[in-house]
């Protein structure tokens, strides 16, 4: 029991992370048609910037507030200078947001030296709950509470207000929502920041959680967000999280039951879903 | 027409003549082995061009058959006995595993979109790079193992003889491959793929023959890059290889055999000669940067390449020069 309890809490908080990356693939691939290499960049840059900011600030608010400053400004860099010039060419994007990836990684390198980099656990979340036999580590809880909480802020703005309803109907078509007089280029603009802070949130999380950060740690899970983005279907906010989660899970069960196969699985999943069900588990909306 | 071929193929020529005499006149071991380095990466840009440059394809899997074809090679040599006919056919072996696969993966993911494809081929070579680090009873895992090159290659210069007649056959066959009708299929895939579908062709028959034909002499790129270094680890698997032959294709120039190469030669020696300032400006140590800069000014500012971008220079002044010649006819009249 003590162990199913501590697998799927796990799973839960790997899942969130993954959804905070993915959720910004999902939405600026749903809405841009683009499929952002670079995404694992950023969530990279997020975990190094709140180490940062931590360390200067000793707190851990101001760290994730610091995380999604970076996120904002990368952000904005991204999708001005290496998005905007080959909007509509599927070959050029691929190619110029991995060599933008590239670059990020290395930056990495230059600004916080190439070794991976301690990180402890702010103080208030550090520690354990013992319910019966049951331990449960704080801020594992912590993680899925703040998923949960931005999913449901997200899909809040995404159902309830006027740029969300824009949001959806880009997603649906994007030529129609121009016709009605609306500007959709800083929409898309609007959207990428988001997609770029919901990634550096989830770096920022991350380096706790891990306990150590690297520069190639954008890529792994740049991967993981890919298989989350596929599974659940390109440009489903909703379903990124439910896929999110099951990649999440499965990884933590079977990480412990059968290690040989825990980085496999999730891509056998996803090359299963590619070749029976291309679209995803889910649809996107409107 | 037929004159600019010409000046190619002597230019050409000119060019690997004097590569074979290189090792004859100098015995600087350092040039032989960068040099040999470049001639291994060249033939690995070159197929990897096929894809991307040819067909239109991005894959992120290119790694894959390189690492097959390394592994093939290290583990023959060492199980078996380190011989030249040992070598011969653990290039055989490599190539046509490789071949096999990269059917089997290419019949069920080029089906997919650009976006699919990139991201499957992403998740597949990092699976078969786990495979190499979990399997440790054949490929020893990320430590590697070294093996025996056979006594011919002990002689680097004679090792620099063989890979560079490779590349050059390379060269050719894959110029005569573009340059088929089937070649030129391909060709109308990159273009427009709908288009060429309804003139009756099945693309995907094509996308797979190319993927194949890229795989096996990826993976001839693969056995040769084992020989040079005489050790073999996962890193023959990892993302830095197929990026490698993104960048030298990229800047070199796609959709032409020849860009990749000089790609591979400014790649290797760039990095060779700012890995050497690193010790003055510690900047150089992450010279990837650089790379990762101009590559990303080259997709947007000259998507095809110093090879293309000098030919599009070239064809724009002839027709310029023809154009005032035909302006200055028509004044006359």
């Amino acid at each position: 029991m003590e162990l199913l309890t501590n697998l799927t809490i796990n799973g839960l908080a790997t899942g969130m992370l993954i959804f905070l990356l993915a959720a910004g693939l999902t939405l600026i691939f749903g809405l841009m048609d683009v499929l952002n290499f670079a995404h694992g960049g950023l969530f990279a840059w997020g975990a190094y910037s709140s180490v940062w900011f931590y360390a200067l600030t000793d707190s851990f608010v101001l760290a994730i507030l610091g995380a999604i400053l970076t996120g904002v400004i990368l952000g904005f860099i991204t999708e001005k200078l290496i998005i905007k010039p080959v909007y509509g060419n599927h070959v050029q994007q691929i190619l110029i947001t991995l060599g933008f990836m590239l670059v990020l990684t290395e930056m990495l390198k230059v600004v916080f030296g190439p070794n991976q980099i301690a990180v402890r656990t702010p103080e208030n979340l550090v520690g354990s709950w013992e319910i019966g036999d049951v331990i449960i580590i704080k801020y594992r809880v912590f993680i899925i509470i703040v998923g949960f909480l931005v999913f449901g802020i997200f899909q809040y703005i995404l159902k309830k207000t006027k740029i969300g309803l824009i949001v959806r109907a880009g997603v649906l078509n994007k030529e129609m929502v121009q016709t009605l007089g609306i500007n959709i280029k800083n929409v898309f603009l609007y959207v990428f920041i988001a997609g770029a802070s919901l990634a550096a949130i989830g770096g920022a999380l991350f380096a706790p959680y891990s306990g150590v950060i690297y520069a190639e740690m954008g890529m792994e899970y740049a991967i993981l967000g890919f298989i989350v983005v596929v599974i659940g279907g390109m440009g489903s906010f909703p379903g990124s999280l439910l896929a999110a989660i099951l990649v999440g899970l499965v990884g933590s069960y079977m990480a412990y039951y059968v290690p040989s196969l825990s980085l496999a699985v999730n891509m056998i999943i996803m090359a299963i879903v590619l070749i029976f069900r291309p679209q995803g588990l889910f649809r996107a909306k409107g | 027409m037929t004159s600019k071929y010409q000046w190619n193929n002597i230019f050409l020529s000119i060019m690997v003549i004097a590569l074979f005499i290189f090792p004859f006149v100098t015995d600087s071991r350092t040039w032989t082995i960068l040099l040999t380095q470049i001639f291994i990466f060249s033939i690995l840009a070159m197929s990897y061009d096929i894809l991307l440059g040819y067909t239109g394809i991005v894959s992120f899997g290119h790694a894959m058959f390189f690492g097959m074809g390394a592994y093939t090679t290290a583990v023959m040599l060492d199980r078996i006995e380190p011989t030249i006919g040992v070598f011969v056919l653990s290039i055989a072996t490599g190539m046509l595993i490789t071949g096999i696969i990269s059917f089997i993966v290419g019949l069920l993911t080029l089906r997919l979109k650009s976006h699919f494809f990139a991201m499957l081929t992403l998740a597949l070579s990092g699976l078969f790079l786990v495979l190499a680090e979990k399997w440790r009873s054949v490929t020893s895992g990320n430590d590697g193992f070294t093996f025996r090159a056979p006594e011919f290659f002990k002689d680097r210069m004679m090792f620099y003889l063989v890979v560079l007649v490779c590349m050059v056959v390379v060269y050719f066959v894959l110029r005569r491959f573009v340059q088929s009708p089937l070649g030129h299929v391909l060709v109308a895939v990159r273009e427009n793929e709908q288009r060429t579908k309804s003139l009756g062709y099945n693309t995907l028959h094509y996308k797979v023959i190319a993927s194949v034909v890229a795989g096996v002499v990826a993976s001839l790129a693969g056995s040769l890059y084992a020989i040079s270094l005489r050790f073999v680890n996962t890193s023959v698997l990892t993302m830095d290889i197929t990026l490698d032959a993104l960048l030298m294709t990229i800047i070199g120039g796609v959709g032409t055999l020849i860009g990749p190469i000089i790609g591979a030669g400014v790649i290797e020696l760039s990095q060779h000669f700012l890995s050497g300032l690193a010790k003055d400006y510690p900047i150089f140590e992450r010279w990837i940067i650089f790379f990762g800069i101009l590559y990303i000014l080259v997709v947007i500012f000259f998507p095809s390449g110093i090879v293309g971008t000098i030919r599009q220079a070239f064809h724009k002044r002839k027709k310029q020069s023809v154009g005032k010649e035909e302006q200055s006819n028509s004044e006359e009249l």
